[in-house]
Formats: structure tokens, C-alpha cells, sequence
């Protein structure tokens, strides 16, 4: 009845059920304060989507709600336009190794299983670490303790590599090489599997960079945009694979769903949050190492002949 | 308004079949045929199609269907393609594509129906000579250089190609698919899936006796995509750079729209 054609994903599939799906990883993006791609991502694969074309819309979606979640964050004056300019040439850098990467594992037939082993080693280490890290604190605050504050201006192996700069926003002189690597790195994460990378870049700003907590998530939002967009153009230009009608209906639901989780997410407490979180993260991660462990009913399967035209 | 044209096509064979039988009973017997609907567009509505290949046998010599003088096999042939089959394998634990096979000359889409199963229409030569059934399709290995090929190999791969592609509803075979009406008529339905390969298809016709090509007609089909969704596409694959700069703005836009919607606080 709803079904709707996807002209690059080259199958149909109910609208409701795509509108849906962008709800629900909007209302929990929303909730968390995270971006989704990382869920939004895992859920198009499941459901049949073409692995190379899930990554590509996916960071169409993003550029989407990053611009609105940047924009909010603007307002407040949380962006060090400096830090996210190093972070987004990097960004830029990785991208473009990225995407070229993809082209060539598309080639060889291996796409597929290198973005679900991407996807279980990141989201395994990070899910565990996010669930240690707060059930640590849910006992640290049940048991009454203070959580510990951390203390600014600690020195560590990072102020001792060259090419200082100084971010004025982020209250930090520091050498540029920690952000370009990062960024490229998360540029490179994005390209690959269709994730803003703030899952990475938040906590590497915190704990390797020392930047302000404030001024994280908007520096990051701030990236965000410019790399997915780079990973978009350059993914449409070389894999052709932004299926732009599956990211309209994505971006639709994941919009309203925003909303709702945003509100949602005020009733909880921070470190109840993240546990939630991580119990998702090693959920999908579990999802899809089973798709790659378990024998798979088909041991064949065929794809069109790409290159060597 | 389709299934009414259908119908009066089918008169007007019949009409020409009765006039054709009444002539000569020298004159050999010959097939006409076409296709319910010529052009097929794929638009985001687009969930399959349903085709009916219909035709007539001229100067029949039968009374009536039931005295089986006559067999009839339609054949739908999509785009030719070039295809990689590949074999996962387990390595460290999980499962990873390991061996490959290219075939080039892959129908895109492949329906193949007949009145009885195709071996008791002819012998397996002819049926390949004229492309009948999944085992005379003429896949072509492409030898890659690397791995060496070896026949009982090829012959699994083919077989996963057939399988996997008979699962997406690409390839199909119906030996009750033909099915006559009255004397002289016949008709096929074919489905055509929503994953549908673009491009002109062939449909072929066989009229056989005793297990010998009488004669043969074939009408052509084109599937296409259609407006918003032929749009896309052809921007996506003829002008890729600019086709990614549209999805980026379209996706800064709605950003933008939903930002501006959400700022009431």
C-alpha cells in the first residue's frame, strides 16, 4: 500500500516502516544526545538495504541533523570554530582515503564484511568501556560519593609535539597534530560506515585533548557536518551509492523523532543514559557478529561485475 | 481498461486464426504473438508488474486445444549483464567471501514458460539451441587470471548464480505456464518483480510439433524508470559530482527547516 521505490537501493520497501525506523533511531538520538548513524546505520543493513548504499544515505542523513543539532549549539555559542577547522581537515583527509577504500573493497567483492567487522570492533569496545564507565558510577552515586570532577590543566604526552596552536574558544595551547589525527580518523570511520563519528571524536576531545566539556559536542556537531557531506559528494561521485530518496524519508522521521526523545531523555539521569546506551551499542555489535559467525543459509551470492570497464 | 484490451486482442486473433484455418491446410503453421503492455516504467509506486503474452497459431491443424498437436514455450530475456558469484568460505572463525566466478552474457531477468515441462517438449539439444531453461542459458566464465577453473567448480557456481536469482524472483521457470484458449489462442503470464533490471527485454515465442522448432516470434518490452524516480537515477550514475552536491543541500535545507521549526523556546 505505502511501499515506496528506492531508485539506487534498486528494491521497494514500506514507507511507513522507513519512516519509522528514522523515528526511532531519531527519538533515541534525540534522548541520548548522540547522532544514530551507528544504529540508523546497523538497521538498514538488517533490513536489506545494500551495505555500501546504508553508509553513503547514512551520512546524507547526518549532514541533516547535524546542521539542526550544530545550529542549536551555535545559538549557544559552544563551537571553537579553530578546533573544528583542524578536526575537519583531517576529517576532510580521511574521507577521501575512505571512500576510495570502499571503491576498492566493492571491487573485491569484501565490502560488506569489512563495515560489519568496523562495526563490531568499535561498537564492542566502545559499548563495553560506556557500560563499565557508568555502572562505575550509578554505584559511585548510589553508594552517596561525589563524582570525582576532573581536574583542567593536567599536562600530558600531548604537550610535548610541536605545531602549537591556540584555541582561544576551547582555553587550550596545544599542538594541531592530536585534532588532524583524530579527525582524520573519524573521517575515515565515516566513510566507511556511515557514522558521524561523534561516538569517537567526544571522548578522544576529552580525555586526549582536554577540551571544555561545553564546548564538545558543538565542535564535534560542527565537524560532523562537513565531513559527512564530504563523504556524501565524494561517495555519489565515485560509488554512486546515496540513495537521496531513502535519506528524505530517514531524515522526515528522524526529525519528529528528535523531538520526542529530546523530552524523553530530560526525565533520565546522565549515567543511566549511557548505560542504556551501551546495552544498545553491544546489542547491534552482537547483531552483527552473529551475521558474520553464524553459517549463513546461502553460502553464495552474486553482485554485478563493478570495474575493469 | 487493460485486462478489456486483452480481451479484444485476443478476439481479434481469434477472428484471424479462424479465417487463417479456413484458407489452406497446406500451409504451414505459423506463430503471432505480442505483449499486454510494451513499455513498463518503474516510479515509486513501482511494487512489480504483471505481463501477459498472448498470441495465436496460424493455420492450426487441430480441432480443438485438447489434441495436444502443438506445444508452445515463451521465453522473456532481460538486459545481458556481467555477474560476480562468490563462495563464502569460514576463515578465523566467520564467514568470508573467498572464491569468485565472473559470468559475462547473464540475462538480467529470465522467464522461460511452456504448455508441459520443457524435456518432454524436445530433446535437451534443441532446447538449447533455441535458449530453453536455466541449463541453456549461455553464462560465459570470464577467466579472472587468478584462480584456475575448474569444470565441476564452474558447474556449482553457475547453479548459485540460477539459485540465487531464481530466490529474487529474476529467474523463473513455469512448465504449466502457457496455458491454451480454444483452438488457435494462447496465453503466459509473467510477474515481474520490483527489483527488476532495466532495459529492452525480448520476448520469444517457439511454436513447436514433435519436438521441432515450427516457428517463431518475438515482440520486444522496455522497462524503465519514470519520472521523479528515472530522474534520480539517471542524475546518480550520469552526473554523479553534482547528483552528491544536490543530496548535500537538500540535506543542509531540511536540516536548516528543521531547526527553524523546532525554535519555539
Amino acid at each position: 500500500m505505502f511501499d515506496i521505490y528506492l531508485p539506487i537501493a534498486e528494491l521497494s520497501m514500506n514507507l511507513l516502516v522507513l519512516l519509522g525506523m528514522g523515528g526511532a533511531v531519531g527519538f533515541l538520538s534525540g534522548m541520548f544526545g548522540v547522532g544514530g548513524g551507528f544504529l540508523m546505520t546497523p538497521l538498514l543493513i538488517f533490513s536489506g538495504i545494500p551495505p555500501a548504499v546504508a553508509v553513503a544515505t547514512e551520512a546524507n542523513q547526518i549532514v541533516a541533523s547535524s546542521v539542526s543539532g550544530a545550529l542549536a549549539q551555535w545559538r549557544r555559542g559552544n563551537v571553537d570554530i579553530k578546533m573544528g577547522t583542524v578536526l575537519l581537515i583531517g576529517g576532510m583527509i580521511g574521507a577521501v582515503f575512505g571512500v576510495q577504500l570502499v571503491k576498492l573493497l566493492r571491487e573485491a567483492g569484501q565490502v560488506d564484511l569489512i563495515i560489519s567487522l568496523s562495526y563490531v570492533t568499535f561498537l564492542g569496545v566502545i559499548g563495553s568501556l560506556m557500560l563499565i564507565e557508568s555502572v562505575r558510577a550509578i554505584r559511585r552515586s548510589r553508594a552517596g560519593k561525589p563524582v570525582p570532577a576532573r581536574r583542567p590543566g593536567q599536562h600530558n604526552w600531548i604537550h610535548g609535539l610541536p605545531f602549537k596552536m591556540r584555541f582561544k574558544r576551547s582555553k587550550l595551547y596545544i599542538s594541531a597534530i592530536p585534532p588532524l589525527m583524530i579527525g582524520t580518523f573519524v573521517g575515515l570511520l565515516a566513510a566507511i560506515m556511515g557514522v558521524g563519528g561523534g561516538f569517537i571524536m567526544v571522548p578522544a576531545m576529552i580525555y586526549l585533548l582536554r577540551v571544555p566539556t561545553s564546548v564538545v559536542v558543538g565542535t564535534s556537531l560542527f565537524q560532523i557536518i562537513f565531513v559527512t557531506a564530504m563523504v556524501t559528494i565524494l561517495h555519489s561521485a565515485t560509488n554512486q551509492t546515496v540513495d537521496v530518496i531513502l535519506a528524505l524519508v530517514l531524515m522526515i522521521g528522524g526529525v519528529i523523532g528528535a523531538q520526542f526523545g529530546a523530552r524523553a531523555g530530560q526525565n533520565l539521569k546522565g549515567e543511566q543514559l549511557r548505560a542504556l546506551l551501551a546495552i544498545m551499542v553491544i546489542g547491534v555489535c552482537l547483531r552483527m557478529l552473529f551475521g558474520l559467525v553464524i553459517q549463513p543459509d546461502e553460502l553464495f551470492s552474486i553482485g554485478p561485475a563493478l570495474g575493469g570497464h | 481498461m487493460a485486462r478489456l484490451n486483452i480481451v479484444l486482442a485476443l478476439l481479434a486473433f481469434l477472428a484471424t486464426g479462424f479465417s487463417g484455418a479456413v484458407q489452406a491446410a497446406k500451409i504451414v503453421e505459423k506463430i503471432e504473438s505480442d505483449i499486454s503492455s510494451r513499455n513498463i516504467a518503474i516510479e515509486s509506486n513501482f511494487t512489480g508488474s504483471r505481463i501477459v503474452v498472448f498470441g495465436t497459431i496460424e493455420h492450426s491443424r487441430q480441432s480443438e486445444s485438447e489434441i495436444g498437436l502443438y506445444d508452445i514455450a515463451v521465453v522473456i530475456r532481460g538486459p545481458k549483464r556481467t555477474i560476480i558469484t562468490r563462495r563464502k568460505s569460514k576463515v578465523a572463525g566467520i564467514w568470508i567471501n573467498q572464491d569468485a566466478h565472473t559470468f559475462a552474457n547473464a540475462p538480467g531477468f529470465y522467464a522461460v514458460m511452456s504448455n508441459r515441462p520443457l524435456p518432454d517438449i524436445a530433446k535437451q539439444k534443441v532446447l538449447d539451441e533455441y535458449g530453453l531453461g536455466f541449463h541453456s542459458l549461455d553464462f560465459k566464465p570470464v577467466d579472472s587470471g587468478s584462480a584456475e577453473l575448474l569444470p565441476v567448480d564452474l558447474a556449482e557456481f553457475r547453479e548459485a548464480a540460477v539459485r540465487i536469482k531464481q530466490k529474487e524472483g529474476l529467474y523463473n521457470y513455469d512448465p504449466t505456464g502457457v496455458v491454451f484458449v480454444g483452438r488457435t489462442l494462447f496465453r503466459a503470464t509473467v510477474d515481474l518483480p520490483a527489483n527488476v533490471p532495466v532495459g529492452i527485454y525480448a520476448s520469444d515465442v517457439y511454436l513447436l510439433r514433435k519436438g521441432k522448432v515450427l516457428s517463431h516470434n518475438r515482440s520486444n518490452l522496455t522497462i524503465n524508470k519514470q519520472g521523479f524516480e528515472r530522474f534520480v537515477f539517471s542524475a546518480a550514475f550520469d552526473y554523479p559530482l553534482i547528483y552528491g552536491i544536490l543530496a548535500v543541500i537538500i540535506a543542509v535545507t531540511a536540516g536548516l527547516l528543521a531547526s527553524a521549526m523546532t525554535r519555539r523556546d
